[in-house]
């Protein structure tokens, strides 16, 4: 009899990653609930809430009407109450009109009640440009490393997708989940064991000697692409996923440019206060100076227009270029 | 609540806010002389289950629901016998075990706090409300009309409850809304919706009191614009802007006066049954302020204890 090699693991989109992480915490925590736009149904904007309105129902997959600052509120106050909601903000943009819920309130309620109550919960929310314009394709997220109390994830495959939404609905939160965009479609091989992520793990995507490049989220993918590219030139290229940006796993990152003696920062959003800076500025701090730049987008609004927005973001040819620049220093 | 027991909760209000504002070490405070019938009204309808919020002036209705003065003066001058070991202060103020869910000092923002709150208890299937305190200055608010809207759409068991005392800092409410009442907002979305006079604490506890059934019943949410007055300043750091012979006028509103007398020309009150409740208040407040001096402070490494 032949052995048979045991299946461990399945191939899922990331949008099907999300959807399968929210089912089992739903199943296992009865208090666990989805609400937002379009989350009933319609199976939320990526149909990452897929059928969950079937298993679950009206009440615990909540359409809401479209009022962000309200429905985060409500989350907040339903995760102070003993709930454990996701409540979806269908693009990061949006999240700005329920800031005070999520800062203000959600980010220092264990803080200012001394720990008696706390806000376990999940805003899902998306990030990147992807042909929608000015006000729909931001990625904010170094806004948010600011705000104390606020943990922040950024998934760049349906492993991570999966894995970082189950610790998610476990958190005392609250916690912003960000996927983005592109991400969606794209396939990845997820464990049929439950795989919980922890917070605050970086992910060593690929393993160089060179520089160490440092990004988040969908960038990921273009990271990988540019140290492929830069292999032919003889260029190893050590790409660190971040995964989670608060608490920030900064260890990770300064072994890895220790090592290579050479760091390049990557993000979507804006360099100026940006993710990059954050984390060149934490590891100089622990281990001195290195030859470093930063590659975010370009100091303009992201255009729905096709060229303005290729030419604002940063691609893998930019990004091998700067890796060149590094390298230079 | 009999009402002699609503006379002592205003008179306990009057007499601790008073005490906290003479301490030279009081900070910023933000008081409600004038508005104490609304928040004893409001709490004679409320529940050991139930829940009320409010916004940042947060001591008036914490007292009427029943938290402890001498946790809450401890509180307000950031000693760790503080129900928050002294980190919320003013504004912040949290007890739920008291039925206090909590104070959230930035206006309107825990109106839809408050929601989520009450839809937990709805998904509870628990038979208790919640209710959510706000004054005047949140009806502009954004969050107030979205959560109007959802708290409708929902039936969620939320009583909204505005404290109209017709000033935002310096602003009137003639020049800031332009609805006619203010309940008017709530009857914009089906809910039952009332304008009382917030002086008269008998007026408030009534309609509260139907209110909270109408809630209770599951009948979504209601809303009770309780129309007060402001005898102090917005804050005890803001500059007054009322003259003094206008505020002369106001203290002949009172609410606490008009309830003495109420009582005592129904002959329920007579001068040495008032001048006692009011000794006993004060003694409460002195005795809430000597428990918090015997209180510490926190220690300095408390700062980065409960951030997350």
């Amino acid at each position: 009899m032949l052995d048979k090699p045991e299946v461990s693991t399945q191939r899922l989109f990331f949008r099907e990653a999300v959807t399968r992480a929210v089912r089992e915490e739903m199943t296992r925590n009865h208090h666990v609930m989805v609400m937002g736009q379009d989350v009933g149904a319609f199976g939320g904007s990526y149909r990452e809430f897929d059928g969950l309105y079937n298993l679950f129902g009206p009440e615990r997959v909540r359409d809401t009407p479209v009022a962000e600052a309200a429905s985060i509120g409500i989350a907040a106050g339903a995760a102070a109450a003993g709930y454990r909601p996701i409540v979806s903000i269908t693009y990061m943009d949006f999240l700005m009109l329920g800031f005070d819920a999520l800062i203000n309130y959600a980010a220092k309620l264990r803080y200012k009640t001394a720990g008696r109550l706390t806000a376990p919960l999940v805003v899902k929310t998306t990030a990147g440009a992807q042909g929608q314009g000015v006000a729909h394709s931001q990625c904010i997220e170094s806004w948010l490393m600011s705000v104390p109390g606020l943990k922040i994830v950024a998934p760049s495959t349906p492993a991570d997708a999966y894995g970082l939404m189950k610790s998610a609905l476990r958190d005392d939160g609250p916690v912003v989940y960000i996927d983005h965009k592109r991400l969606f479609p794209t396939p990845g091989e997820v464990t049929l064991a439950e795989d919980l992520i922890p917070f605050g793990k970086a992910s060593i995507r690929r393993e160089g000697t060179d520089l160490t490049l440092v990004t988040h989220g969908y960038m990921t993918r273009v990271a990988l692409q540019a140290a492929q590219s830069l292999e032919s030139e003889g260029i190893s290229c050590e790409v660190v996923d971040l995964r989670s940006l608060a608490p920030l796993d900064i260890h990770t990152v300064t072994a890895s440019v220790s090592r290579t003696g050479r760091l390049l920062t990557l993000e979507e959003g804006q360099s100026v206060c940006g993710v990059g800076t954050e984390v060149a500025c934490q590891t100089f701090e622990r281990i001195g100076p290195r030859p470093w730049k930063r590659l975010g987008a370009l100091r303009a609004p992201v255009s729905s227009n096709p060229v303005l927005e290729a030419a604002c973001i940063p691609d893998a040819t930019r990004v091998a270029a700067m890796a060149r620049a590094v390298l230079e220093l | 609540m009999t009402p002699v027991e609503m006379l002592r909760g205003m008179m306990l209000i009057r007499a601790f806010e008073d005490a906290l504002a003479r301490r030279r070490d009081h900070g910023f405070q933000l008081l409600s002389s004038g508005e104490e019938a609304v928040a004893v009204g409001l709490a004679s309808a409320l529940e050991e289950g139930d829940q009320l919020l409010t916004g940042g002036r947060s001591i008036g209705p914490a007292l009427a629901r029943g938290v402890a003065p001498e946790r809450l003066m401890a509180e307000l001058l950031g000693r760790t016998g503080g129900m928050n070991r002294g980190r919320a202060g003013r504004g912040h103020l949290s007890d739920p075990a008291a039925g206090f869910f909590g104070a959230h000092a930035v206006v309107g923002g825990n109106i839809s706090i408050a929601a989520g709150v009450a839809l937990a208890r709805q998904m509870d299937h628990d038979s208790g409300i919640v209710a959510i305190m706000f004054g005047d200055g949140a009806c502009g608010e954004g969050a107030l009309h979205e959560t109007l809207n959802m708290a409708a759409l929902w039936k969620l068991p939320l009583l909204f409850v505005c404290n109209n005392n017709q000033l935002s800092v310096s602003t009137a409410r003639a020049d800031a809304l332009a609805v006619a009442r203010l309940s008017d907002l709530g009857a914009t979305f089906g809910m039952w919706a009332r304008t009382v006079d917030g002086l008269d604490v008998r007026a408030v506890a009534q309609a509260a009191a139907e209110a909270v059934l109408h809630v209770r019943s599951g009948l979504g949410p209601a809303f009770l614009e309780c129309v007060s007055i402001r005898l102090r300043s917005h804050s005890t750091t803001a500059r007054e802007t009322r003259s003094r012979a206008e505020l002369a006028e106001l203290q002949a509103l009172c609410p606490i006066r008009r309830y003495v007398s109420v009582l005592m020309e129904r002959g329920d009150l007579d001068a040495a049954q008032r001048d006692h409740l009011s000794l006993e208040a004060t003694i409460r407040a002195e005795g809430a302020l000597g428990s918090a001096d015997a209180s510490p402070y926190p220690d300095a490494r408390e700062v980065m204890l409960h951030v997350g």
